[in-house]
């Protein structure tokens, strides 16, 4: 059962069951709780060589125990997402902690991994149950339906949940080779049903300033 | 279930967002209906809809440049927004907050300003790293934690200035008594016996109204590009160079006086 307390700490009251976290993000417990490192982001030999192939590297923990143990990282944004089923696609470095009974893994996002600067490939979280994501600042989410797709700016994706399409923009003319571009050179537009997980903030990009 | 008290997180979309209001305190939403809006480069982070970004040498846009964009060696900082829908914009997780303009002036660090509508007149300020905002629209302004306003007369700590409105009167303010002399001097450079830091305010004296920002970690520096080389024109080089400068180095605005002056000397 997971809740904020605040918006920048996640308790998470256990009753026998397992969460799995971001290595080291324990801030405080009551109860009784055990704290084992998974190799690989706990997905078996198959995802840990997935992952140091991918680069999409995530240390984490399995936190199991009886009582309430609380989660925080650099004090940065917590938000909740709650799962029916359905995949959430989240960057490793913005995922805190989720369900033990969520399956992690990784996929590859294409071109709009390598504007970012965190990569081709994205961690991906699956099932039911609930999933705590960081953001720098409090994040928006953002409902994409089929009348009404967004744009995002590639710096400022967090998350995105749902069946979405993504695809790539480009708003390189002539004039951004000659300094005068619009700002917004490199947009990912989202299509389809879903959330999309937008902070107000912009992490820096190779495509920054272009 | 969401186990936050309240319910989950609100979800929005293009019916529920606001049009030209705060999404939350570090978001705000911009509704363009084939309007235009100023903005500062690569601080939208998502938008429906369909909208353009055009840097400012845009030919198409010379128009409105001319008539709501004066500081012709800043353009490169600023795109122009054109199109219809909703729009949200972000800096790096600071407050932003909306402000109205009723045909009136606002000064404001050049940092802090992310968008404004093109029904104000930008206009860099005489006083370095400020911009003036002239006319009647809405703005948007960034700021390390909530603004304050205050009403003059006040002195303020430079870097928790954001900017002011309607008060042509900011000048620099030292605490002389405690500055200087060869004690004073050893305090300002040492700290021992006491530097408070607090030495050296800005003054704000007759009618208006002073923006503040609640921390003292200043907003990065936009260049507000530079002025005409002219004399007479305060950072522009030509005929400002007095006596007390002969290194060269232009004062900055929060530096105090020489170290011989320091000491008393």
């Amino acid at each position: 059962m997971f809740r904020l307390q605040g918006s920048k700490v996640l308790a998470v009251d256990m009753t026998g069951d397992a969460v799995k976290a971001k290595n080291g993000s324990m801030v405080a417990y009551d109860g009784q709780m055990a704290f084992k490192k998974m190799s690989g982001g706990g997905e078996g030999l198959r995802g840990m060589v997935t992952r140091r192939l991918t680069g999409e590297q995530m240390t984490v923990m399995e936190v199991k125990g009886q009582g309430t143990c609380w989660f925080a990282d650099r004090a940065s944004e917590i938000n909740l997402v709650s799962l029916q089923g359905e995949k959430l696609y989240v960057e490793s470095s913005n995922l805190l902690a989720t369900d033990g009974g969520l399956r992690t893994g990784t996929t590859f996002t294409g071109l709009r991994g390598a504007t970012q600067g965190n990569g081709l490939f994205t961690t991906t979280v699956e099932g039911h149950g609930q999933a705590a994501i960081t953001s720098d600042g409090p994040a928006v989410v953002l409902r994409v339906s089929q009348q009404y797709p967004l744009i995002v700016d590639p710096g400022a994706y967090v998350a995105h949940q749902g069946n979405l399409r993504q695809s790539f923009q480009s708003g390189v003319t002539f004039r951004t080779l000659m300094g005068e571009g619009g700002g917004e050179a490199f947009q990912i537009r989202f299509e389809g049903d879903g959330l999309v997980y937008v902070q107000p903030s912009e992490r820096n990009t190779i495509a920054g300033d272009v | 279930m969401y186990g936050a008290p309240g319910g989950g997180p609100t979800v929005h979309d293009p019916m529920t967002l606001p049009a030209d209001d705060n999404v939350n305190n570090y978001t705000f939403c911009v509704e363009l209906k084939g309007s235009q809006w100023f903005l500062q480069k690569g601080k939208m982070v998502a938008y429906y809809g369909s909208i353009e970004f055009n840097g400012i040498g845009h030919g198409r846009l010379d128009r409105l440049v001319r008539t709501s964009f004066h500081s012709p060696l800043h353009a490169s900082d600023w795109v122009v927004a054109e199109g219809s829908g909703k729009m949200l914009l972000a800096d790096r997780a600071f407050d932003v907050n909306s402000y109205d303009l009723d045909d009136g002036n606002l000064t404001i660090r050049s940092g802090n300003l992310l968008a404004f509508q093109p029904t104000l007149a930008l206009k860099q300020s005489i006083v370095p790293g400020f911009l003036t905002l002239i006319g009647t629209g809405k703005f948007v302004a960034a700021s390390n934690g909530p603004v304050v306003f205050m009403e003059p007369p006040i002195r303020v700590d430079p870097q928790a200035l954001v900017g002011w409105a309607d008060c042509p009167s900011p000048c620099h303010h030292y605490d002389h008594g405690y500055m200087t002399g060869v004690m004073g001097g050893l305090r300002a450079l040492t700290g021992l016996g006491g530097a408070s830091g607090e030495e050296h305010q800005f003054e704000f004296v007759g009618a208006g109204t002073v923006l503040l920002q609640s921390s003292e970690t200043l907003m990065a520096e936009q260049a507000a590009g530079a002025v005409p080389q002219q004399a007479g024109v305060p950072g522009g080089g030509g005929g400002f160079t007095g006596p007390s400068q002969q290194a060269g180095t232009p004062r900055l605005p929060g530096q105090l006086g020489d170290l011989q002056r320091r000491f008393g000397l």
